[in-house]
């Protein structure tokens, strides 16, 4: 179903709705129809809870059934299992209800009854109009307004806060770990978008959605497979000109080479057209739950890197030579290479510096390293030319490093154009410290892996945009 | 050359097979040759036929060296079945073709110059992916090039630009731009992967694929040497293309 005007507007309120039902909302601890419930009271929008067997939830009128409703509903959140659920839903249809999320599984991955359920779902948008998000689905989270189906633990409290990362992931669980990890250390999310079975919405209809949404400023998913798949990268190219599109995809399908092949049959055998396409299309591609997270935030955050030089800025020695390896190793996503200090920026670190330090790239201010030291070396490399992007190896340990470096090292890099990393680890405080510097407009991630590999996350980006540039 | 022009050459071309649906070499290089890639000077000789010693050597041109090789649309591994004779100057050649109509009767037999080069065999390949449709593949070419899996993948159609983005990313990229005295016209290969994509865009429907293995630079033109194009049986006709 292609996606119109109309249907970007649906979506729009399947992720503001003013009014939202809850069909199998219970006053029974523990019950998915009670957690649901329970965690929508904290939005704005008007709810009803229905279950013919209850007058009362949490002080709310209940309803027996969705035709008794005396609202319009924007949202109906199906709570209850398999069967009763493609019921209710059709009732949702014959009422006009706009959206329809469906928790439940056990549809046609369960065998033929469960078959014969799911087809009966998939008349329910052309037939009334409703838009199906699932089943199967682990429903929506929206921080801006509060709007929150989901009910499992996912990092809600430390997502509140918001941001502009669109996260839309055909599985569950996959979304709620991954996000419940990068929670810890601060991760500015627009939305969360479940997509379950997808026998409706698809990524596609929210690729469009947050592509065109001006509060996205970075678009996540998990994909197993791709519907629609050529339209699906002509829209991600188009939307990756404004906003970046990173995706795992998961899940290798065959090529459907017949057994006697050619070589090109025999070597797409792994997954690697899609890495082609994706390449091609303008999505960045990451192969696990900790890269996209990690992805998505510094991307969501950093300006790109305008090239593939790299500074590294560091107190202790060994983090600093392991920094430059991990930068020179090679890798397919983008080659970096350590950048080389011009003459200028070196006599600019050596004025502060102690007389020992190397001020060369990695510039190693050793373990007498002090706050000014380290911020007027990093306002050197800012201003470097010839660095696109800086690593700081960031260590709370020497007495002569103190927690005001973190807003120091803010009031350096400001608004400049140049992504500025940051790489820390201090035992028990290392998400503290990482969140503190998230706080100030830093990213920041407890590995020299994870640190390098969003390097080059940045540098892909800025390839992206100038080949997307060339071609306009 | 646009699309149009390239897709009426692979309908002519369809009608052209002597069996349908199943192309030998020879054929599938009078493909490639009608979209501009170039293939080894040579001459096919029909199952029972015999090498015509003056019209036929004379295609060959002043090429003092030839390869003979059976050509069957059955046949997958010529070289492993002794399909192939290397090296055959002209006194030899009667005998040669001889010797492999003896092997393969029911064959025919191609006779080409043998091309000289001294640069990076490449493959240039294109299959259909389920979810994406045609795509196309380039890389290191050769009999190792399953070993090596140096090759990258792009959908069809693929613009030049974009064929460059997919030669800078493999291994053997430094052996085309002057690698211990190595080098080749990138370019000229960036332009044959776009035309074998625009070619994909037309002949490769689910269950069909194309191996260009290896394309080679003889100093003036990128030559394939071996192509292949297996279609589905099942689809002789060629049905319209998925979205």
């Amino acid at each position: 179903m292609n996606t119109s005007d109309s249907d970007l507007k649906k979506i729009h309120k399947l992720l503001n709705p003013e009014s939202v039902a809850v069909v199998g909302a219970s006053n029974s601890k523990g019950k998915v129809g009670n957690i649901i419930f329970k965690g929508l009271r904290r939005c704005k929008a008007r709810l009803y809870p229905v279950n013919p067997h209850e007058d009362v939830i949490a002080g709310y009128k209940t309803y027996p059934q969705i035709a008794d409703l005396p609202d319009t509903i924007d949202v109906a959140v199906i709570t209850v299992r398999a069967e009763q659920a493609v019921e209710i839903a059709e009732q949702c249809g014959r009422n006009n209800i706009d959206n329809i999320i469906i928790v439940a599984g056990g549809f046609a991955e369960t065998g033929e009854r469960g078959k014969a359920l799911e087809a009966r779902l998939r008349a329910i948008p052309d037939r009334y109009g409703s838009r199906i998000l699932g089943p199967n689905s682990l429903g929506v989270f929206v921080p801006e307004n509060n709007f929150d189906t989901i009910f499992v633990e996912h990092g809600d409290r430390a997502l509140a806060e918001g941001g502009g990362i669109a996260f839309i992931s055909q599985s569950g669980s996959v979304g709620v770990e991954a996000l419940g990890l990068a929670s810890n250390t601060g991760f500015p999310m627009r939305a969360f978008v479940g997509l379950g079975n997808k026998i409706d919405l698809n990524e596609l209809d929210f690729l469009k959605f947050f592509g065109a949404d001006d509060k996205t400023d970075c678009l996540a998913l998990y994909i197993e497979n791709v519907e629609q798949g050529r339209e699906f990268l002509e829209d991600a190219r188009k939307v990756s000109r404004r906003k970046p599109v990173i995706a795992l995809k998961a899940g290798r399908t065959p090529t459907g080479a017949s057994a006697v092949s050619s070589h090109t049959g025999k070597l797409a055998g792994s997954d690697r057209v899609v890495s082609g396409a994706f390449r091609q299309y303008g999505i960045q591609r990451a192969f696990d739950d900790e890269e996209l997270c990690d992805a998505a935030k510094t991307l969501s955050y950093l300006p790109p890197a305008q090239g593939n030089r790299v500074a590294v800025i560091t107190g202790a020695g060994g983090f600093g030579v392991m920094c430059a390896d991990y930068i020179e190793t090679d890798s397919p996503r983008a080659r970096l290479h350590m950048a080389e200090l011009s003459d200028k920026t070196i006599s600019r670190i050596q004025e502060k510096a102690p007389p020992f330090a190397s001020c060369h790239n990695p510039v190693d201010l050793t373990a007498t390293v002090t706050n000014e030291m380290f911020v007027h070396t990093l306002e050197a490399l800012l201003e470097d030319t010839g660095v696109d992007t800086i690593v700081c190896i960031t260590f709370f340990a020497p007495h002569s490093i103190t927690d005001k470096l973190i807003d120091q090292m803010a009031v350096a890099i400001n608004d400049s154009k140049k992504p500025v990393m940051v790489f820390t680890e201090y035992g028990p405080f290392t998400d503290t410290y990482l969140k503190e510097f998230y706080k100030k407009g830093m990213i920041g991630f407890p590995s020299l892996t994870r640190t390098v590999k969003a390097v080059r996350f940045l540098v892909e980006r800025g390839r992206i945009l100038s080949a997307l540039e060339e071609e306009a | 050359m646009s699309s149009t022009t390239i897709e009426n050459k692979v309908k002519q071309w369809h009608s052209s097979l002597s069996i349908p649906g199943k192309p030998n070499e020879w054929e599938s290089k009078r493909l490639l040759n009608s979209i501009g890639i170039s293939t080894p000077r040579g001459v096919f000789i029909e199952p029972g036929n015999s090498l015509a010693p003056d019209s036929d050597v004379s295609v060959l041109g002043s090429s003092r060296h030839c390869v003979v090789k059976v050509c069957s649309e059955s046949l997958l591994h010529k070289t492993e079945a002794g399909g192939v004779l290397l090296d055959i100057s002209e006194n030899y050649l009667p005998a040669a073709v001889a010797k492999l109509q003896k092997t393969f009767p029911s064959a025919g037999v191609l006779v080409e110059e043998m091309v000289q080069y001294r640069g990076s065999e490449i493959i240039i390949g294109a299959l259909y992916d389920p979810t994406f449709g045609p795509a196309i593949m380039a890389g290191a070419g050769g009999i190792l090039t399953e070993l090596y899996k140096d090759v990258s993948f792009r959908l069809a159609p693929c613009t030049t630009k974009e064929a460059h983005y997919l030669l800078e990313e493999l291994t053997i990229f430094p052996t085309l731009q002057g690698y211990r005295g190595l080098s080749a016209d990138i370019d000229s290969l960036a332009g044959t992967i776009e035309r074998v994509a625009e070619l994909a865009v037309h002949l490769i429907h689910r269950g069909c694929q194309l191996d260009i293995n290896p394309i080679v630079w003889d100093t003036k033109r990128w030559v394939a040497l071996d192509v292949r194009v297996m279609l589905d049986e099942l689809l002789a006709v060629p049905p319209k293309a998925a979205g």
